[in-house]
């Protein structure tokens, strides 16, 4: 029953009874049992455990030590905290507890024993009683565990072994047995086939996805072509791609020989002033442009506008090269690593963080998104990304871009649909880049993590601009590196569709699924099946879920736009002199319109297009009219900063106004809950919350309700009495349905609040920080409740029953605030 | 980049003749011709400098100005800034200002006895400067006349708050000797015979700020007097050490006549005095300077005895003493009389140096830190340039020499902490384990009395180290010290983001108003010069400002716990240029935004307001024909919404 890992795992001792709970597997429905309170994904077995053990801490977990017991099972190492209250044995299944490490996640065991430190391999024999146990992750975390006096010396002993031998660093073949034990047990398949997507993303594998997607931004004159539909064009791009309307099929399939890979110019986004983002990969050389192919390759390249602006990203971005090597230094130079005892100085540490290029790479990606941010804002062009491969900066740019100017994207299931069409569908080659199989050393590279920490120097520059968070961020840089996902584990949507139509053969047979292949046999390729990173339940409590997003209301978002109906730009009369058909490219922040940008256009023999039009490569009037838009960014890096304060308090802030990041050194930073987190000196941080607090916002919202239903009470007998009284009941219906009313609440010139008021919190702090969690006032049924709590904490679904919710101001928090309306206009 | 003021003036020092003016004008066409896009960058951002509450610090006023505003019934208007009460208005002039960020701007400069103010005249929106005369370190002439070239014939201001100031003049007509003249003057009154602004200002505030510290009422907080300690008034005429306070604590064991052989062993008779007693375990923290041992070794039974009263007070074992010096430093003090407490001499103490450095060392890493900060940030290897400034470095240092100091406190041991003098490293060190040890430091009265109590009172010397009203800018006793000790504090408040009743306002305000001298809180060296200058009956408090308007100055996560030391983490990992302090002047550094989570907890604030204000009303109102509605709650206003809560039953 242990599907497949018998042949890879060489266990040293198993825990008695695992032939019987073995035995005892059939059950369809038991989707979980406790095993020495661990509770136990179907067809998991504990291969060792030890009791009276200790966990540190993190920071944001609280610091200090927590006890319990440590297993370890063929899946992952378990940490069951003493009095961890018992699981529902009904719930749905979680891979990963909130203390848990998957065994592919561990990149290094390291025992400590009184007297010295020893790196513990499948291969090496312990010496010494380990007295504390380390698990150095691939996601950066450091998991610190000690084991007390009491703990019986075999366990410690065993269990280490046990993780060392079974922990599997990646190699081919490993990746699959560790999905098997995750994932393989009958009971776990039929969950999985079971579970429903989560609908509120767009995932872009379907036409109508495609199509929702135009509608949102607003696109017109493009449509869906299902062309690729059985990557005869394309194997890398996925089955639809959006081009011109006016482009009919059988014209666009010759044009897919003139890219490299196939990768023809294909829509991505529309700016909301009209303009449209595209990418494709190089241009084919030595191939005849016949006169037909020019014009709709043009068509393609123009879709409907009249400037067209190639920004190539190949020689100035960093290569995926760099980025390896780059990513491989920072993780060296961040995980103190007490194994190899070499480790930078502290005094040393700014400038080795400066040689690893780390941060350089997220400027200049940053950098790059924002120059393209502002052409598309100048509105009546295209702008197309090109990269050789089109499948790595191509990605990072284009969705960088989206998630300066749409808000849709920074929002946690916008950002989740961003990430299926610009990485998933588009091709980028993640199964390649993160080896996990551990076959294509060459082509590692972390690019996705760039591009996350791009989001996140983002979010810390603007936290009140996002919904999502940083903990969302992390927990998906923490996915990236656990090989159980099939967002992650192919190159392109061909292989996943290839993958699941094999896994839905093998799920044909007549008793619903196939059964469990024999002990040592190969196991099927397509075997088990994978879930998309995106169902984050199977992996996170509840409770870490809800910190995803923002505790108050995301800025509104904007209606959908009919035909970039934002079109009032005033900049837009300076680009209305450009020649039509003129196409530039865009290259170290400067603009040519060199003769050979287009292969067709360059030379005589594709002349015959050139003609048509009245000055082919000489218009370079056109230059003044884009440079000034990328100027522009110099300029509105200030506004943005420094208006929003003001015009918050006048009205709502443009909600398409670029998020445009300073790049200045000291505006940069390192990502240190994720990069730093691990580092056990950092461990010492201790934050002054402890658990049963209620987070101070929590807190004044739950007053500020109390107020109300005083009010309201006040209020309510007096309906006969004049004006006055009637206010506060206006007010209250008001409250609830038309909460961007706000400048009733807030006028405008409103301080922050008399000396009075400013008091109450820190001496309140006897009763109010008790109040009880969604206490008696809130538990009230009814959903005319839920709606007012609603208002006050702005979180529309999941309102009530949040008492567990903490959220700490970020780190650095020094990001700008656009004082808007938004937080109250949530309904 | 560093040319303007590594430049000497022409008239402070002459002899520095027309080569160097020759210089200046070269790099000048280069540092200050400034492009298009510049210029418009910094106009559209100073129109943005309508404070919003939230802006703690905007980049083209300084925070004064704002205060002002708040405080403006009684003030006459200059331009558009009003002055505050005393404020007399001296000169004002036509003037170029050669802003780094926008170039040069055409408008007038406003001089008063209190402050440099600049408006552009030809700029929309408006460029203003708003500089405390106090904030001016250094006044220079730049260009002569043969000098050629735009603007290249005027002033250059070295500002002690991390910016410099140039102005361009015509040449006619002496316009710029007039201004000089009286820059020079006003803004180092102490060296021209007049008093410090502090003196003239007639500002009133609600709260006394004078009142917030009282120092017997501080060691009761602590519990003292008790058995071991007691209070000793043998200082309150200055007699035994001019530099401290008139209340002191000691062992309860040292007599009067013990405590003045001791002083005569202790540089400047600063004698290990308690400061701080930690109230479970009894263990203290004592300050004192360094012992007169000098290059024989001498011995002082008596310095050795009482010492080993500190020890006993609690039943230490070791007392362990903190010598904040490099041991190197230590030794070579021998050869001026100092030293350092032998092993043989002091058998029952432990002594561990903690490898601070020097005011020069901190005075010059600041000076670094200028460097590549103002007027532009250092684009490429900003972080190696960093690191070369080890500014950052200090700081950790400082910090975790504070860590060791609270670690062994908790631990029930009690430390001794010295330097050379017992002014600088020793207060940051023991107001930062302080800080660390005793959570009502960590309110805002309470970081108050520290500043009171182990800066102010302790002798830390103000008056040198900032050089308040005083010309000799090259003064080798000038030393950013004290701002070093709040950026100690700023990054506790980063790391414990919950633990502050106070944001960061509240500590650059504490910083404008080390160098304005529009209050009396940080001028002079010691007790016994305020007593002398009757600073505290002459001056307001910068206490009074801040606690008549406390709420601008609170941190809406502050999270009250008590007795909980806080251990920061002191690595470079995670300490952090203080930006909104040191880069605020320039317009591409985003001031301190509030999180989303702080915005909405404002908005909450407001709207709890109006509720109660509304709910008051309405009772009011109600409180005629059917007041039993409300049976359960007392009068509203008296009520606080908590009471209310208590009490109340929900309608629905």
């Amino acid at each position: 029953m242990l599907t497949g890992s018998k042949t890879t795992f060489k266990v040293r001792q198993m825990v008695p009874d695992m032939k019987e709970r073995m035995l005892s597997h059939s059950g369809v429905n038991a989707r979980g049992r406790d095993m020495f309170g661990l509770r136990c994904l179907p067809g998991e077995c504990v291969l060792q455990r030890a009791v009276l053990v200790r966990k540190k801490l993190t920071a944001k977990e609280g610091g200090g030590w927590l006890s319990g017991t440590l297993f370890c099972t063929h899946f992952r190492v378990a940490f069951v905290p003493q009095d961890s209250p018992k699981a529902d044995d009904n719930a749905d299944p979680v891979l990963l507890g909130d203390h848990d490490v998957a065994l592919a996640s561990i990149e290094k065991v390291v025992a400590v024993g009184p007297s010295r430190t020893k790196l513990v391999t499948a291969s090496s024999s312990l010496k010494f009683t380990p007295e504390e146990l380390v698990l150095y992750c691939r996601d950066l975390r450091v998991l610190c565990f000690l084991f007390d006096r009491l703990t019986p010396d075999t366990q410690a002993v065993e269990i280490t072994y046990t993780i060392a031998k079974t922990y599997q660093p990646l190699k081919p073949g490993a990746v699959l047995s560790f999905q098997n034990a995750a994932l393989g047990s009958v009971e776990m398949k039929q969950f999985l086939s079971n579970r429903r997507r989560d609908a509120h993303m767009n995932w872009f594998d379907s036409l109508s996805d495609w199509e929702q997607e135009l509608e949102r931004t607003g696109a017109c004159g493009w449509r869906v072509s299902s062309v690729n539909d059985r990557f005869e064009m394309s194997t890398s791009l996925p089955k639809f791609n959006v081009v011109p309307q006016k482009v009919l099929d059988t014209e666009l399939k010759k044009t897919f020989a003139h890219f490299n890979e196939g990768r023809i110019p294909r829509w991505c986004w529309r700016h909301p002033r009209g303009s449209d983002l595209l990418r494709m990969a190089s241009f084919q050389s030595n191939i005849y442009h016949e006169k037909d192919d020019i014009r709709n390759l043009e068509l393609i390249l123009f879709g409907g506008q009249s400037l067209c602006v190639v920004v190539e990203l190949g020689e100035e971005m960093p290569s995926p090269t760099d980025i390896q090597l780059a990513h491989t230094r920072l993780r060296a130079l961040c995980l103190g690593d007490i194994s190899t005892s070499v480790s930078v100085p502290d005094d040393k540490w700014l400038s080795t963080l400066e040689s690893t290029h780390w941060l350089d790479y997220t400027r200049c990606c940053l950098r790059k998104a924002v120059e393209v941010a502002c052409l598309l804002r100048g509105g009546h062009l295209t702008v197309v990304l090109q990269e050789a491969e089109d499948r790595d900066m191509t990605c990072v740019v284009s969705s960088l871009v989206q998630v300066m100017c749409d808000p849709h994207c920074r929002t946690r299931t916008g950002f989740q649909g961003l990430v299926q069409k610009e990485w998933v569908m588009a091709g980028h080659r993640f199964l390649s880049r993160i080896n996990y199989h551990r076959d294509s050393d060459k082509e590692e590279a972390p690019v996705f993590l760039l591009f996350l920490d791009c989001v996140w120097q983002l979010w810390v520059q603007y936290p009140s601009r996002f919904q999502l968070t940083g903990d969302f961020l992390l927990a998906l840089q923490d996915s990236f590196h656990l090989p159980l996902f099939s967002s992650f584990l192919a190159n392109c949507h061909r292989e996943r569709c290839k993958r699941s139509q094999n896994l839905s053969q093998s799920y044909t047979p007549v008793n619903g699924w196939r059964d469990v292949p024999p002990r040592g046999s190969i196991p099927d390729p397509s075997d088990p099946p994978l879930p998309p990173v995106w169902d984050w339940a199977l992996q996170y409590s509840s409770q870490r879920r809800e910190r995803f997003t923002q505790p108050v209301p995301p800025p509104a978002l904007p209606q959908p736009l009919l035909n970039g109906n934002l079109n009032t730009n005033p900049d837009a009369h300076r680009l209305s002199d450009s020649t039509p058909g003129s196409v530039f490219l865009l290259s170290r922040g400067s603009f040519s319109c060199s003769a050979n940008l287009l292969p067709w256009r360059s030379g005589g023999g594709s002349g015959v297009y050139r003609k048509s039009h009245r000055r082919g490569g000489s218009s370079s009037e056109n230059l003044p009219g884009l440079e000034r838009l990328l100027k522009a960014w110099a300029l509105t890096e200030l506004p943005q900063g420094h208006t929003t304060t003001t015009a918050g308090l006048q009205g709502p802030l443009d909600p398409y106004e670029p998020l445009l990041p300073l790049l200045l050194g000291p505006c940069v930073g390192v990502w240190r809950d994720c990069y730093l987190r691990g580092a056990l000196h950092a461990q010492a941080f201790s934050h002054p919350i402890s658990s049963s607090t209620q987070h101070p916002v929590e807190q004044l919202a739950w007053e500020v309700q109390q107020i109300r239903d005083q009010i309201a009470l006040a209020s309510s007998p007096t309906n006969t009495a004049p004006a006055k009284r009637q206010e506060p009941r206006r007010t209250d219906s008001n409250l609830n349905q038309n909460t961007n009313n706000s400048t009733f609440l807030f006028p405008a010139s409103r301080p922050p609040g008399p000396v009075v008021s400013r008091t109450t919190p820190p001496t309140s702090n006897l009763q109010p920080r008790v109040p009880p969690p969604s206490s008696a006032p809130l538990s009230r049924p009814g959903h005319r409740d839920s709606s007012k709590h609603t208002f006050l904490f702005g979180h529309p679904s999941s309102s009530e029953a949040r008492p567990d919710q903490r959220y700490f101001p970020a780190p650095n928090n020094n990001a700008k605030l656009p004082k808007s309306n938004g937080s109250s206009l949530s309904s | 980049m560093t040319a303007p003021h590594v430049t000497l003036g022409d008239v402070l020092l002459p002899e520095s003749g027309a080569k160097q003016t020759d210089k200046f004008r070269t790099e000048n066409s280069s540092l200050w011709s400034q492009s298009v896009e510049e210029v418009l960058l910094c106009r559209v951002m100073a129109s943005a400098s309508i404070p919003a509450y939230n802006s703690s610090n905007n980049p083209l006023e300084n925070s004064s100005s704002h205060n002002a505003s708040r405080e403006s019934l009684k003030m006459e208007p200059l331009a558009d800034v009003t002055l505050l009460p005393g404020e007399e208005r001296i000169i004002d002039k036509d003037i170029i200002y050669i802003c780094p960020f926008s170039g040069a701007l055409k408008g007038k400069v406003f001089i008063t006895n209190y402050r440099l103010y600049f408006k552009s005249a030809d700029a929309d929106p408006a460029v203003t400067l708003d500089v405390p005369l106090g904030a001016i370190g250094r006044v220079e002439k730049m260009g002569g006349a043969s000098s050629r070239g735009e603007n290249s014939y005027g002033l250059d201001i070295t500002c002690k708050d991390m910016r410099n100031l140039r102005f361009a003049l015509k040449q006619e007509g002496h316009s710029r000797r007039d201004i000089f003249d009286i820059l020079f003057r006003y803004a180092f009154p102490l060296s021209h015979g007049l008093l410090l602004f502090a003196y003239l200002s007639q500002e009133k505030f609600e709260e006394n700020g004078w009142s917030i510290y009282k120092p017997v009422e501080e060691f009761r907080r602590q519990g003292l007097p008790n058995d071991k300690w007691r209070i000793t008034f043998i200082n309150a005429n200055y007699e035994l050490c001019d530099t401290y306070p008139t209340i002191l604590v000691v062992p309860f064991k040292a007599t009067e006549e013990d405590l003045r052989k001791v002083s005569t062993f202790r540089s400047r008779g600063r004698i290990p005095v308690l400061s701080w007693i930690h109230r479970e375990n009894q263990a203290v923290i004592c300050r004192c300077s360094q012992p007169l041992v000098g290059m024989s070794g001498k011995r002082n039974k008596d310095d050795e005895r009482y010492l080993d009263l500190i020890r006993e007070a609690n039943g230490t074992a070791k007392l362990t003493i903190y010598d904040a010096r490099p041991s190197v430093n230590a030794v070579a003090n021998k050869a001026t009389g100092g030293g350092y407490e032998g092993e043989d001499a002091y058998q029952n103490a432990e002594l561990v140096f903690l490898d601070i450095h020097n005011i020069h060392v901190m005075r010059e890493s600041l000076k670094k830190l200028k460097d590549i900060v103002y007027p532009n940030v250092e684009e490429s290897h900003w972080l190696s340039s960093l690191e070369s400034t080890h500014w950052l470095e200090h700081i950790k240092l400082v910090i975790s020499g504070a860590i060791q100091v609270a670690d062994k406190i908790s631990g029930g041991n009690s430390v001794m902490v010295h330097c050379s003098d017992g002014w600088d490293r020793t207060a940051q060190l023991t107001s930062l384990a302080m800080l660390m040890l005793d959570s009502h430091y960590r309110t805002l009265r309470g970081f108050q009395v520290l500043l009171e109590k182990e800066w102010i009172s302790f002798g830390h010397k103000f008056a040198n180290r900032i050089g308040h009203g005083d010309k000799n800018h090259a003064d080798q006793d000038r030393s950013p010290i004290f701002v070093q000790f709040i950026d100690c504090v700023w990054q506790m408040t980063k790391q414990f983001p919950t633990a502050f009743e106070f944001n960061e306002r509240l500590l650059v305000t504490i910083l404008d108003h080390l160098f304005s001298c529009r209050f009396g809180t940080f001028l002079y060296n010691c007790e016994s010069a305020r007593d002398t200058n009757e600073l505290r009956s002459k001056t307001v408090s910068l206490w009074s400002l801040v606690n008549s308007d406390a709420s601008s100055y609170q941190n809406p996560f502050y999270t009250p716990e008590s007795n909980r030391v806080l251990y920061p983490v002191a690595s470079m990992r995670h300490l952090e240029l203080w930006v909104t302090y040191y880069i605020r002047w320039n317009p591409r550094i985003r001031q301190q935004q509030q999180s989303p989570v702080e915005q909405r907890y404002i908005e909450l604030l407001a709207l709890r307001d109006e509720y109660l204000k509304k709910l008051e009303e309405l009772q009011l109102s109600d409180s005629s024909p059917n007041s039993s509605h409300l049976s359960n709650s007392s009068t509203p206003n008296a009520a606080s919404p908590t009471q209310h809560i208590t009490h109340l039953h929900t309608p629905f």
